[in-house]
């Protein structure tokens, strides 16, 4: 501070406290910008500004976040009243802010608005208080308030009041511009949390493969999160589990579900290989911790590449769509309501399922984001839309296909509405992948035991006589009686089949059955000798359709965990792999 | 497997014993049949029952419609469990009738 000396005296005191004025609000300025201790900072200015007035004390209060209170945040001097609590409607400082207005009360125990409990409970004497808000344009952040004057009569002036209301306007725009900068920061690091989010949530979607594996995805997400998903993964027998989900609403909780159930089906889909049984699973999971209201749509199922058979269950999703080899479609509706919205389900323990055999057609599984999504002219692609390009895109490869949907959907012009979300499976020419006996014993059965094997002719007369022999067997391993049961069913079905079709009921066939043990399968082998039958043509019937006959298929597939025809040893006949879970 | 048929005020009573498969379900469903040929409901008796396999299942939803497309009924009674878990695969349990006792299945058909 440098006075002026040429200046007579009265100039030169209002020039002194114009330019103290000016220093005190660039260091109160610098004070607020360059900590990060908001309290600190709020104190500096109080006590700066209550010295710099020559109150006996002063405070500051600032409303919370509900803007019914005022918080004492700093104090100085005369009562220490830091965090105070009173209803920003009430006393002077109440007033102060409501009104926008700066307050001086000259005497306040003639001011009814004084909120003296503060005096009753310290012994203090207030006698004048000069009181100014703190805003920035309409927006009232608290107020400044000074209590006694250090002088003889304790009093303000209309002077002080006005240097507090200059001072208050620049403390309010300070602490203005300092919560902004801690909100602009905190922003900064939510959208480093969201993004590394969705780095983990891409993470959860499965590597891009080559054209010629049969399942292709893509996932778009609206936000920086997805509520979408899909997955693909092969078993250790050649069959590929694949899923497609749609979680309700979208952002972080939808992520965060959505997390859950794509990783809850990779692990249980391992080992549960019924799409139907695997999702009513992932659903009691879903039911049980749920909260919000929130569900998932999806279709999960399992496709064995040898056969081509395609087996799903849909809850609650748009239904997927099939085109044949003609480009005749069918569409694969839901049965059953979505994930996490009842655990009764109508068949029991699962979904219900559907099969059928892909041959040379595409399967498409996809998100309403997709139907959904604007075109061009600003109305929505539909399924209509949707089938258009997948036929006009026919010669190209799937995941080429799928990038032409999304690129119609994201050069409309608009944002994307909806994560978007497609799946396309198909069965992929070329020689198919093949396994051997030896394999099998490699791939499930590190430490598989052979328990027993049998040899009998084609004869139906040998049925009962292999059933007591599995039930033996099944009992030996621990197997409880339902699961005796079921085996017992699955390989008296499966001999059926193989006397009446492979074999078309001629008695001299033979046939070997062997049954081996690991820690956690029962499993059964049995091969015959016949033409080699085409897997493709087996499939088990609409059970809706009542009509004796073509059950057995149905029978073994619902009793056993898996179910695999191999390539035999000496490429002669068919070998069949029915594995059922022991534990 | 061994077949008894009676006959009842109500209809015939047809009771197996032994197991239902690819050997011996030619036999149930030529006797189911030929019940429901002589145009009177049936009460199949399913307690002696051991094994049912498809081919059993088949014989019975076979004769289950034949009786139906005569204007008849045919009823399972006293089904063992092992009977009930491979109509319960079939998802045929809702579709048949299925009774506790004959007692039961001759008051259902009459």
């Amino acid at each position: 501070m440098t006075p002026n000396m040429t200046l007579d005296p009265e100039t030169k005191t209002r020039e002194v406290s114009v330019f103290d004025h000016l220093e005190l609000l660039s260091e109160m300025g610098r004070d607020f910008t360059s900590s990060r201790d908001m309290a600190a900072s709020l104190l500096k200015a109080v006590t700066h500004i209550t010295e710099y007035v020559r109150a006996d004390g002063g405070a500051l209060f600032l409303l919370d976040k509900s803007g019914e209170n005022l918080i004492c945040e700093a104090c100085v001097g005369a009562t220490e009243i830091t965090g105070l609590t009173v209803p920003s409607d009430q006393g002077i400082v109440g007033r102060s802010v409501q009104n926008h207005s700066a307050e001086i009360v000259r005497d306040v125990q003639n001011d009814s608005s004084f909120y003296n409990k503060i005096d009753q409970k310290t012994g203090f004497k207030t006698r004048s208080i000069i009181c100014a808000p703190l805003r920035v344009k309409d927006e009232r952040i608290g107020a400044l308030e000074l209590i006694n004057k250090r002088s003889d009569d304790g009093l303000f002036s209309d002077e002080d009041l006005r240097l507090l209301e200059a001072m208050s306007a620049s403390a309010g725009l300070a602490i203005h511009n300092a919560r902004q900068a801690e909100a602009l920061v905190e922003q900064e690091v939510l959208a480093r949390e969201l993004e590394l989010a969705a780095e983990i949530q891409r993470s959860l979607l499965p590597d891009a493969r080559d054209d010629d594996f049969p399942v292709h995805g893509v996932n778009i997400p609206a936000r920086t999160v997805s509520g979408d998903f899909y997955d693909y993964f092969e078993l250790e027998d050649g069959r590929i589990c694949f899923n497609l989900g749609d979680v309700s609403g979208k952002g972080m909780n939808a992520a965060l579900l959505m997390a859950k159930t794509a990783s809850l089906f990779r692990c249980l889909g391992k080992t549960i290989h019924q799409p139907g049984r695997l999702m009513a699973l992932i659903n009691d999971e879903i039911c049980e911790t749920s909260s919000r209201g929130m569900f998932v749509t999806m279709i999960g199922g399992i496709f064995d590449p040898r056969s081509g058979i395609v087996r799903i269950a849909n809850a609650g999703h748009e239904p997927a769509l099939f085109f044949d080899h003609d480009g005749v479609c069918t569409p694969f509706e839901a049965e059953a309501p979505p994930l996490g919205i009842t655990t009764f389900l109508a068949d029991g323990d699962r979904y219900p399922e559907n099969e059928f055999n892909i041959g040379e057609g595409s399967f498409y599984i996809f998100t309403d984001g997709v139907t959904e999504g604007y075109l061009a002219d600003g109305s929505e692609l539909e399924v209509e839309g949707l089938t258009k390009i997948l036929m006009d895109g026919r010669d190209k490869s799937a995941a080429a296909r799928l990038n032409d949907v999304v690129d119609v959907i994201q050069s409309s012009g608009k944002p994307i509405r909806d994560d978007t979300t497609l799946l396309c499976l198909e069965q992929k020419s070329g020689p198919l992948v093949t396994e051997s006996v030896e394999i099998i014993t490699a791939a499930n059965v590190d430490q598989a035991i052979e328990i027993i094997s049998l040899e009998i002719p084609s004869q139906p007369d040998r049925l009962k006589l292999v059933r007591n022999f599995v039930t033996q067997a099944a009992g030996f391993c621990d197997c409880s009686d339902d699961m005796t049961q079921d085996v017992v069913i699955a390989v008296d079905e499966a001999l059926q089949n193989v006397i009446r079709h492979a074999y078309g009921n001629r008695p001299d066939g033979e046939i070997q059955i062997k049954l081996f043990r690991t820690d956690v399968n029962f499993i059964v082998l049995i091969q015959d000798f016949a033409d080699t039958i085409d897997v493709t043509k087996i499939k088990p019937r609409d059970l809706n359709d009542v009509r004796p006959g073509g059950l057995g298929t149905h029978f073994i597939r619902e009793v056993m965990d898996e179910v695999a025809f191999l390539t035999p040893p000496e490429g002669r006949g068919n070998l069949l792999k029915l594995v059922k879970r022991i534990a | 497997m061994k077949h008894e048929v009676r006959e009842e005020v109500g209809g015939f009573v047809v009771a197996f014993e032994g197991d239902v498969d690819l050997q011996t379900s030619p036999d149930a469903r030529k006797v189911l049949l030929e019940c429901v040929g002589r145009g009177k409901s049936v009460v199949v008796d399913l307690s002696g029952i051991g094994y049912i396999d498809s081919s059993g299942v088949a014989s019975l939803v076979e004769s289950f419609q034949a009786a139906r497309k005569g204007g008849q009924n045919l009823v399972l009674a006293s089904v063992s469990d092992g009977a009930l878990r491979v109509l319960k695969l079939a998802r045929l349990n809702k579709v048949f009738t299925i009774c506790d006792s004959v007692e039961d299945g001759l008051a259902a058909i009459g």
